[in-house]
């Protein structure tokens, strides 16, 4: 699908905006007057697997020195890692059963099992990304600062390396996730200092330091014979999660057919726009259903932009809905599988890794 | 009695936190002892439905049996009970009313629960708990205690108000109180009479028990003359609705009772502006013992930061969800989707929400 031009971006008028406004806040009230014991049926079921996965993948482990044992225990952490992450972990902290009442699932005080700090996660993912949503310049999400993703985005010799930091940000993407709030490229141009950041150093050092006991001291101790099976197990799980976790991402904002937006789109927006903006900044992608709860059902990142705190495992049934709403305001509704999704970003990554009148891909003259 | 923690639990429980990433490591594997038997969990107590008796006209009596970790309580205390109905947990308060001894003895306490109009919980609990069912206990609070020396003691209760004074009056009874208990109990009719047999048994064997029932549909009113001529030197201890306990104050101030003497506790939750329609209302912010009042207009986030609060917040718009917080008491409306809220504790957004009556939030 061809990116949105300027003609098309402009073609819904206020009083559509308006109407696609209340379309999607009646699914909303819809949707949040039917949530009950199902939800929490649901969410509790993942947290019990979620527990099971883990139990089993650490007891796996020291047995790593036998070839399947090794890839049991690894594969059942790394799931364990990734449920609770993006099913679990992500959803909750979005509020999305804040209205359960139960200080387990509270959004406000999850801590979840990756090297970011949950703080730091709400205030980077939730708030800022989440509100401006693929507002060059404003959601730092949109490239993580590190890749060039747009032409308008000047080139720079370093952009040639950009595949290699696309790989790296892949296989280390806890640590990139936990570094996000940094913010390097305010930090490298002066517009802050590293004392602006102490607080958030202090946390991420807390934080960064109980997940490497853990993984790699805490339990490599207790089985200390076979203490390098469970490292390079635990290891291994992580690599897994990371992995994982990054191409989900990568897929929701990433791939070309994904709106992004200029800072004046932001000034005096109104609620119409807002869901516009977030219905045409995301993308899905389909799968079976096993795919759709490993990836927290960020599979439907559009239903999540236009929902965020709505119980994901809903997303799907919500996901048509969306799709019609789409449909009757001509606006595309952004899918496809989750390899050419991928594929998708990963051209682009490469694509833009050139200056843009060189490679392929063109600009075609007018 | 809580016992200091020794460095070997204060260790361990480091360390389960830096496994676990839960505040609470205990609850980590909740779930999973949950899905064997709802009773092991150990981040909560989890309490077992032993029985249900009919108690008085609209009242029940539910008999449970608390997990064996739960810590206890003193006669006229409260806790909060946890129930989960369609997927959303309720907390209220409840006062117990067996003696302490029976749980003890049969690891067995009582709570005596009137249908609350216009309530959600305890309809739900008298019409869907059933035996065997599992509900959640906090531990015990309240300072409507028992004097620590013997002194003559005046009782004035109204309807379910008497559930704490049964707890007392029953651990009195048995340890056989060295001083008179008078127990003025005002009920609407005999069919509210809550504890009968309990009371008419003390008052057979308990000598220095003096029971007096005044039905008020009949027209037997709180007045001077109810209460013993000479209360010098008598504890006072007052339960029930609020025009009974301001009227219990006034007559006892006047025959001269002093305030310390006088000890008062909740009888039911606030009828926070059930029945009102008006938006807005008086806020108190608990922890920082802040007030603000607003119109329905200003969302509680701009109240609190009106009156020099910084909560955390982000998006201002409900998306976020940084400013989540809890509500301890009354009624919000959301600006989103116009609904009222529940008037108990619950998780709310500051950012879109506005008062409707007396609201209690925790920050």
């Amino acid at each position: 699908m061809e990116a949105l031009n300027q003609q098309q971006l402009e073609g819904l008028n206020q009083t559509q905006l308006d109407s696609l406004a209340r379309d999607l806040d009646a699914l909303r009230d819809e949707t949040l007057a039917d949530l009950g014991e199902r939800d929490a049926r649901y969410i509790r079921g993942i947290v019990r697997l979620h527990r099971r996965m883990e139990l089993a993948g650490r007891i796996m482990m020291p047995l790593g020195f036998i070839p399947p044992f090794f890839v049991a225990g690894a594969l059942s952490l790394g799931i364990a890692k990734i449920l609770e992450n993006m099913e679990i972990g992500h959803n909750v902290m979005h509020g999305q059963y804040d209205w359960m009442n139960d200080p387990t699932l509270n959004s406000q005080t999850y801590e979840w099992d990756t090297i970011c700090d949950a703080d730091s996660w709400r205030l980077t993912h939730n708030y800022e990304h989440h509100t401006y949503t693929n507002i060059v310049g404003k959601d730092r999400d949109y490239g993580y600062d590190i890749l060039r993703l747009d032409e308008s985005h000047p080139w720079r010799p370093h952009h040639l390396l950009q595949p290699l930091k696309f790989a790296a940000l892949s296989f280390f993407f806890q640590w990139g996730v936990a570094l996000h709030e940094l913010e390097t490229r305010k930090l490298s141009k002066g517009q802050i200092t590293l004392k602006d950041k102490k607080a958030f150093g202090r946390n991420l050092l807390r934080k960064s330091s109980r997940q490497v006991f853990k993984d790699y001291v805490f339990f490599p101790a207790l089985t200390f014979p076979v203490a390098p099976f469970v490292i390079a197990g635990n290891l291994t799980a992580n690599l897994i999660r990371n992995l994982w976790s990054s191409s989900v991402i990568f897929c929701g904002h990433f791939p070309d057919q994904a709106q992004s937006f200029s800072l004046a789109a932001y000034e005096n927006e109104s609620r119409g726009q807002w869901y516009y903006r977030q219905l045409t900044g995301s993308s899905n992608f389909t799968g079976p259903k096993w795919m759709h709860t490993l990836s927290g059902h960020l599979s439907y990142q559009v239903e999540h932009h236009v929902f965020p705190d709505i119980p994901a495992h809903r997303y799907p049934e919500i996901g048509k809905k969306i799709e019609t709403i789409c449909a009757r305001y001509g606006i595309p509704y952004n899918t496809g599988p989750l390899l050419s999704q991928y594929g998708n970003v990963f051209k682009r990554i490469l694509r833009r890794s050139l200056p843009n009148n060189l490679g392929w891909g063109r600009p075609k003259p007018a | 009695m809580t016992a200091q923690p020794t460095p070997l639990k204060t260790a361990l429980h480091w360390l389960g936190r830096q496994v676990s990433n839960h505040s609470n490591p205990m609850a980590y594997l909740d779930p999973l002892l949950g899905s064997i038997d709802p009773m092991l969990v150990r981040g909560s107590v989890a309490a077992k439905v032993v029985s249900i008796e009919e108690a008085a006209r609209d009242t029940k009596t539910f008999v449970f049996r608390p997990a064996g970790h739960w810590s206890g309580f003193k006669p006229g205390q409260h806790l909060s009970l946890t129930v989960e109905i369609h997927g959303v947990r309720h907390t209220r308060t409840f006062s117990v009313s067996s003696p302490p001894d029976r749980w003890k003895q049969d690891r067995e306490i009582t709570l005596t629960i009137k249908r609350f109009p216009g309530g959600l919980v305890t309809h739900w609990m008298h019409d869907h708990l059933r035996e065997g069912d599992i509900l959640h206990l906090g531990d015990a609070f309240g300072d409507f205690l028992l004097p620590a020396n013997p002194r003559p003691l005046l009782y004035i209760a109204g309807g379910s108000g008497i559930t704490p004074i049964l707890s007392q009056l029953a651990t009195l009874g048995d340890s056989d109180y060295p001083k008179p208990v008078t127990l003025l109990y005002y009920v609407r009719t005999e069919a509210d009479l809550v504890g009968a047999r309990l009371l008419w048994d003390l008052e057979g064997r308990w000598r220095r028990f003096n029971l007096v029932v005044h039905t008020t549909d009949d027209g037997e009113l709180l007045c001077r003359d109810h209460l013993p001529e000479d209360l010098s030197g008598h504890e006072c201890y007052l339960c029930g609705p609020r025009g009974l306990m301001d009227l219990s104050a006034e007559l006892l101030g006047q025959a001269g009772v002093p305030e310390e003497q006088q000890h008062s506790t909740f009888f039911s939750a606030p009828q926070v502006a059930l029945e009102s329609d008006e938006l807005g209302g008086t806020v108190s912010f608990t922890r920082s013992g802040v007030e603000a009042s607003g119109d329905g207009e200003t969302s509680l986030l701009e109240m609190a930061e009106g009156a020099g609060l910084k909560p955390k917040h982000g998006c201002r718009m409900g998306v976020c969800h940084q400013c989540a917080c809890t509500k301890k008491e009354g009624i919000v409306v959301s600006r989103l989707t116009g609904k009222s809220s529940l008037p108990g504790e619950e998780t709310i957004q500051l950012c879109v929400t506005v008062p409707k009556g007396p609201v209690q939030i925790d920050i």
